[in-house]
């Protein structure tokens, strides 16, 4: 009975320390972000997109899409590749072995022609069985191969990239306009210490798509799409701008990412063997950069710049949590060595430890007690009085952080511009305390099985589309564009025939047409 | 114990009480202000645009707020003009101190207030702004850089175009804005890049090659050419790239020597240019190029190839030597 007490009493202040550590890390965090995001947004002003956007000498840029069964919305997601803002870049879908229209859609709306490609052999991928580019768009391409996974998909891209620069990005994912060239900022910044920049991803379900954009941000209407709704702003406004700030930052979303390519072909490219190949590139580039002490950065963009299709159903969000734990837990062991060791600077001493502790470890220890305290209470070990009290602090303590990592999004992006929406957001904010993170913990702590027992592949994630997420009749076309915080610019050779050709205006003939400057800005 | 849990407990309601209480008020603060600054720039729009139109204005009494509102209005209308309406939009900030004011604020301690400065001074059209926004561009905030630069582009400085050069070169100024500005400046800023050919610093003679190569004309190839022995690879492949797209033809038969670089970057850009002057001669050379070298530069060649004699690659590519590279460019040459 003794031992039984003392092993309890062991878990017991194990669970305590680990649970502040964990919590304190977060507050930490949530504040580090916040002086991150509050730097960004006024640097934002001055952060000369558009002059990016008309400027020759920003880099070229090659979109990597890869496509396995994507028919459902594969040619959106083309029509808003190209569509993107961007100076120059070439949209080159990697067909991976779909057997499904994929490859039928895509030549049909963009008449594909097959044509020869000399592609690098920098990096290996499975059989490249033709090449395509379209007569409507010169820089569509597509690359038609075996089936090989996502990563020997990416690879193939990489492979055919024309530019220096290769843009990861899901075939299920909406681009904003200017998405390209927010991500693409920290590169034009320094493009000779940045390697990577990855950019926020956020959940289109529920929100008003058309023709490649999203017009109106809305809340889903499915429960469960909306707790991830707040999840991703706990991970990306919260989690990854702080780790971004410490110059640790471990993912860059599969969404959506830019790399340099040489850096990319200087690792090998994306593995095949792991699921979590989109983290597994960005450990394994730190570690290669910092093993030969060369100065890199791989940098985090806050802005809001792209959407994805977020589960609705238990059943694929469980498969989707138990593949990222599973990834998680590939990377971490694959580059096991870097653990603790100081030259790797943050990464090593903080952030792998972190992941470990918190992100692999840790749905085992949050389930743990949900077993232990039960035992403990039947045994007469347990004060009922603490333990009502410890679990209202618990609760409250992830209700501040996810109201906390709400205020960050009002604070700066605020793209949710319907009050009822931040309602609910508050309301889910409170609710998912209580099942929707065991959840999830539970799936996390399923996939750590998968580990052990040393399950692979993917899964499946049927994509509804966005056009039979959101209807696309409720679009509201008078209501003007959607928001934006540029103003629009008229370039000198627009603005200065029509506003100063006229001078003032005052000499004219009456029965000319009036061209005052005043005029030209009244339109 | 459970009493510092109940306290514990009671702190978090409040702050997360807090929380949502910020919230709510700053969502109706926010709301309050827009419709506040809708209706000012209502009330004030056929001022500001008789200011614009150069006609007399006699602006009501504004309280600080409201002037606020005001000078960000003609500061907005001002990036999308030009020439005298531009001129009419700097008088009003120059006799209300408004310059004054913001170079003032280009020596505060805080970087986005220095950077905030920077960008409004170009907005506001003044042409007295660009001494202060010269020494801006040695902030040592990029942002704050960067907001001069644009300005200085906005204001039309010519003077401005060697520091921006130079601040290029350094990688102090992003090479997206530098760039954009200099095209901003465009034909005063040809003579200053034209001297700098000659800097010491290879870096700067790159920048300034790759720069004349988007705002110069061909009687510049001369020193151009010239640079396609300069002992910097970087700068032999920016002026062969600016070469080609002057359309230098002198710059062949040098081009075509430049095939033979030992640096395959300098191959690389030496048959784009040789493709976009249409040289013929060149095609032996380019089809070897496109047979036998490394990637990127047999890439180039055949693309090059493309360019002058899209039959011949045709046909080239499908002989038996013909390689994927030659048969990738004859192919999108028909497609396209």
């Amino acid at each position: 009975m003794d031992a039984v007490r003392t092993a309890f009493d062991v878990f017991g202040i194990a669970a305590v320390a680990y649970f502040a550590a964990l919590n304190l890390t977060y507050i930490a965090f949530t504040g580090l972000a916040w002086r991150s995001l509050m730097a960004h947004l006024r640097a934002r002003r001055f952060s000369g997109v558009n002059e990016a956007l008309a400027s020759p000498l920003t880099p070229p840029v090659s979109m990597l899409l890869p496509a396995c069964n994507e028919e459902a919305c594969i040619v959106e997601a083309v029509h808003s590749l190209l569509a993107l803002r961007y100076p120059e870049h070439e949209v080159v879908v990697v067909n991976d072995g779909s057997t499904d229209g994929t490859v039928a859609r895509l030549t049909e709306a963009f008449d594909l022609v097959p044509v020869d490609k000399a592609l690098r052999d920098s990096v290996d991928t499975r059989a490249v069985r033709g090449a395509y580019v379209s007569r409507r768009e010169p820089q569509l391409w597509l690359i038609d191969k075996e089936n090989g996974g996502k990563s020997d998909a990416l690879n193939a891209g990489l492979s055919a990239a024309r530019y220096p620069y290769v843009c990861a990005v899901d075939a299920d994912a909406i681009l904003e306009e200017d998405a390209l060239l927010r991500v693409a900022k920290p590169i034009i910044d320094d493009p000779d210490l940045v390697v990577a920049a990855g950019g926020i991803v956020r959940i289109a379900n529920g929100c008003i798509v058309d023709r490649g954009q999203v017009l109106d941000v809305r809340l889903p209407k499915s429960r469960l799409a909306t707790f991830q709704v707040i999840e991703y702003f706990r991970a990306f406004l919260v989690g990854r701008v702080g780790w971004s700030r410490l110059k640790s930052l471990l993912i860059i979303s599969g969404a959506f990412g830019l790399f340099r390519r040489d850096a990319v072909e200087a690792v090998g490219g994306w593995r095949t063997d792991t699921v979590g190949e989109d983290a597994e590139l960005v450990v394994r580039m730190h570690r290669h950069m910092r093993e030969r002490d060369e100065e890199y950065r791989i940098e985090f963009v806050p802005d809001p710049v792209c959407w994805t299709e977020a589960p609705e159903s238990m059943r694929v969000l469980s498969r989707q949590r138990r593949r990222w734990q599973r990834g998680l837990a590939e990377t971490l062991w694959k580059h096991r060595t870097m653990f603790g060791r100081p030259r790797y600077g943050t990464l090593g001493m903080v952030a792998l430890p972190y992941f470990v502790l918190f992100e692999l470890i840790g749905p085992v220890i949050q389930l743990a007690s949900f077993f232990v305290l039960p035992v403990a209470f039947v045994f007469g070990m347990l004060d009922v009085a603490i333990l009502v009290a410890f679990a209202i602090v618990a609760v409250l303590l992830g209700v501040l952080l996810s109201v906390a990592a709400l205020a960050l999004e009002e604070f700066s992006f605020r793209r949710h511009l319907h009050r009822v929406d931040v309602v609910r957001m508050l309301i889910y904010a409170v609710v998912e305390n209580f099942g929707f993170k065991q959840l999830v913990d539970f799936w996390r702590l399923q996939g750590l099985v998968d580990v052990v027992r040393r399950r692979k592949g993917w899964g499946d994630m049927k994509r509804r589309g966005f056009a039979a997420l959101t209807p696309v009749e409720t679009i509201r076309l008078d209501s003007g564009p959607p928001p934006s915080e540029s103003v629009p610019v008229v370039s000198a050779s627009e603005s200065v025939p029509v506003a100063s050709a006229s001078g003032s205006g005052r000499d004219r003939a009456v029965d000319e047409p009036v061209q005052r400057p005043s005029e030209f800005l009244r339109r | 114990m459970v009493q510092a849990l109940q306290l514990a407990s009671l702190a978090l309601a409040l702050a997360a009480t807090a929380f949502v209480l910020v919230l709510v008020l700053r969502r109706v603060m926010l709301s309050r202000e827009e419709r506040e600054r809708q209706a000012v720039e209502e009330r004030l729009r056929d001022d500001a645009l008789a200011l614009v139109d150069g006609d007399d204005v006699a602006l009501p009494e504004l309280h600080r707020h409201e002037a606020a509102i005001f000078a960000r209005m003609l500061a907005r209308y001002s990036r999308q003009l030009s020439g005298e309406p531009r001129e009419n939009i700097a008088r009003y900030f120059e006799s209300g101190g408004h310059i004054d004011h913001q170079i003032g604020l280009l020596g505060s301690r805080r970087l986005w207030k220095r950077a905030a400065a920077a960008a409004t001074l170009g907005d506001m059209a003044s042409p007295a702004a660009v001494p202060a926004l010269l020494d801006a561009l040695d902030d040592p905030a990029r942002d704050v850089r960067a907001a001069a630069t644009r300005s200085l582009a906005l204001l039309g400085a010519a003077v401005a175009v060697e520091p921006i050069v130079e601040a290029l070169a350094a990688r102090r100024v992003q090479r997206a804005v530098g760039g954009w500005a200099l095209m901003q400046i465009g034909a005063p800023a040809l003579t200053r890049l034209r001297g700098l050919l000659r800097h010491d610093d290879s870096a700067v003679r790159a920048t300034a090659a790759e720069l004349i190569g988007l705002v110069g004309e061909a009687s510049d190839s001369a020193e151009l050419i010239g640079l396609l022995r300069d002992p910097s690879a970087e700068v032999r492949a920016k002026s062969a790239h600016a070469l080609g797209r002057l359309g230098a033809g002198q710059a062949a038969a040098m081009l075509r020597g430049a095939l033979g670089d030992r640096i395959f970057f300098v191959r690389a850009a030496a048959a784009r240019a040789l493709g976009q002057l249409a040289d013929r001669p060149s095609i032996p050379a380019l089809v070897h190029q496109a047979q036998t070298d490394r990637f990127e530069a047999a890439q180039a060649a055949a693309r090059a190839l493309a360019e002058l004699s899209p039959a011949g690659l045709s046909t080239m590519a499908a002989l038996p030597t013909g390689n994927v590279h030659l048969r990738e460019a004859a192919g999108r040459a028909e497609i396209l």
